[in-house]
């Protein structure tokens, strides 16, 4: 089972952190959390993967349909501090460079 | 087949209690014993893979529920229920007369079924020690337990349907059969229905029906969908002198990505005249793409594709990738070479384009292109193309490294759809 902390900061960015394995199930919950995010008002969005171990290519669709909603928004959705494991996904599909890994949540808007 | 491979060691539980004690003694042998490791990993993997983990949310399905309230009302049970055990923690999908979410493992009668992997019957759970501290029966007064392990279609245990009653009572052969064949029903609901295995065969008679042999050269694939029908795909097919293989993987697994994925063998077949004729592989991928843009946003998916035109003739290689990015060639002098692009998968982004690479395969080369559901069951993820070198190295022919990737996938309980072409240069070159 995966869960999801979901927090606003100050500045009012949404911060989702995935714990466990981000498979087909979760990323279901995961599209369905980014929506009602940005649904909801809050349009720059960190997914915090440190606590992430694994993730398949639906979790990596519902990251790609996150941002997506979020640009529509005029926001956008950021990725911070992904395990190796993870950052292969990202590599191999040549999404690292789409979804760029921030080293932190906090200054992941910085630039 | 599933109810038949099923042992029924109890089927003799006599109404005077000797075979049961004797049964349940044997049980606690069983469970003294090491756990085998193995059998709780592949177990957990057939678990996950058929996407019984623990839900976010309670839910309750229909389908589970008419069985199990026919369990209660034809054994004037307390309770009836199927358990899921997921890592430590137990979950319902279906529950008749009690109404609880989730439960410690350990705490259930279930985890005990499902160590035993049998049909387990406890006529008074107050007399056994093994079961007279449970919650159950020490908060809920249960006394009776029934409960039958269900598989999946490699015989790992992925639930057990169980009835419970609150008064000590024993069960009759002929009963104990009706439950099993409760269990067997509830079963082919958990693992798929037959519609599903004959969408399973239709998606398998798509994709090529012989490998290629010719000039010294051999291609093959396999195709190891991890539910009935999978959103990988590949073809190949030779023509005028170039063979052309495709090798696809949409985004999720099931119904819903085979329906895309049919989709792209479509498109794909539809640029092979002109990819045989030498038109740029950037350029087909591109109008793969267009075709399949609408159908991919509309189904918020994606698909990642690699593509290669082989010159039978000369061995130079044409390919593009949109973002599969597992590709090696394994040299005849053992190196280990991955073919790589920078491109991203089709349905990403609207102004994404593709490029054509060259590379060559030399007489005594060997070429495998395959998903990332292989990846999952390779030990290093991060570096994984030394481990699939070897692995290429180490069969002869195609059909010998297919077979391999197919026992790697039983044996690991594949997650993923698991996809593979393998192509092979004779180390003779032929004119």
């Amino acid at each position: 089972m995966i869960e999801f902390d979901v927090r606003t900061t100050d500045d009012g960015i949404g911060v989702v952190a995935p714990r466990g394995r981000l498979n087909m199930v979760a990323a279901r919950q995961l599209r369905e959390t980014l929506t009602g995010l940005v649904e909801g008002g809050t349009r720059r969005i960190v997914v915090d993967l440190a606590g992430t171990t694994f993730l398949d290519s639906s979790a990596l669709g519902a990251l790609v349909a996150g941002l997506k909603t979020a640009r529509q928004a005029g926001g956008d959705l950021r990725i911070a501090r992904p395990t190796e494991s993870v950052m292969t996904v990202f590599r191999l599909t040549n999404m690292d460079k789409v979804l760029r890994a921030r080293d932190d949540v906090e200054s992941a808007f910085d630039v | 087949m599933f109810s038949e491979d099923r042992p029924t060691s109890t089927r003799d539980a006599g109404p005077d209690g000797r075979p049961v004690e004797r049964r349940r003694r044997a049980d606690r042998a069983d469970r003294a014993g090491t756990p085998p490791d193995g059998v709780e990993r592949r177990r957990q993997r057939a678990v996950d893979s058929l996407g019984l983990s623990v839900p976010a949310r309670q839910q309750r399905d229909d389908r589970f529920d008419r069985i199990t309230r026919l369990a209660a009302r034809i054994f004037d049970a307390s309770w009836a229920g199927i358990t899921v055990l997921d890592g430590d923690q137990a979950w319902f999908p279906s529950a008749q007369g009690f109404d609880i979410p989730l439960m410690p493992r350990e705490d259930t009668f279930c985890s005990r079924t499902t160590s035993n992997a049998r049909l387990t019957v406890v006529p008074d759970a107050t007399l056994d020690p093994d079961y007279a501290g449970l919650p159950a029966v020490v908060n809920d007064g249960i006394r009776f337990y029934a409960g039958v392990p269900m598989t999946d279609t490699l015989g790992n245990v992925i639930g057990v349907f169980c009835v419970y009653d609150h008064s000590p009572r024993t069960m009759p052969g002929r009963d104990l059969e009706t439950l099993e064949d409760l269990a067997a029903w509830a079963q082919s609901e958990l693992v798929g229905s037959s519609e599903m295995l004959r969408a399973g065969q239709v998606q398998k008679a798509m994709l090529p029906a012989a490998p290629l042999h010719r000039d010294g050269w051999d291609v093959d694939g396999i195709c190891l969908p991890a539910l009935a029908v999978g959103g990988d795909l590949f073809d190949f097919a030779l023509t005028n002198g170039v063979i052309h293989i495709g090798l696809g993987d949409v985004m999720g697994k099931g119904t819903g990505a085979a329906l895309v994925g049919a989709g792209v063998r479509a498109a794909v077949r539809s640029t092979h005249p002109e990819v045989v004729t030498g038109t740029d592989l950037g350029t087909t991928t591109h109008r793969v793409a267009r075709t399949l843009r609408g159908d991919l946003e509309r189904n918020e998916s994606f698909v990642t594709l690699f593509q290669c035109a082989i010159d039978v003739a000369s061995g130079s290689v044409r390919y593009a990738d949109a973002g599969a990015g597992l590709c090696v060639l394994l040299r005849v002098d053992g190196t280990v070479e991955r073919l790589t692009s920078e491109d991203r998968p089709l349905g990403i982004l609207p102004d994404d384009t593709w490029t054509e690479h060259r590379t060559t395969i030399d007489p005594g080369d060997r070429l495998l292109v395959f998903s990332d559901g292989l990846l999952d069951l390779l030990h290093d993820q991060v570096e994984w193309w030394p481990e699939v070198g070897t692995l290429v190295g180490e069969h002869a022919d195609p059909a010998g490294l297919l077979l391999a990737v197919r026992e790697l996938t039983a044996a690991q309980v594949a997650l993923d759809d698991v996809t593979a072409v393998a192509v092979y240069r004779s180390p003779e070159a032929r004119e």
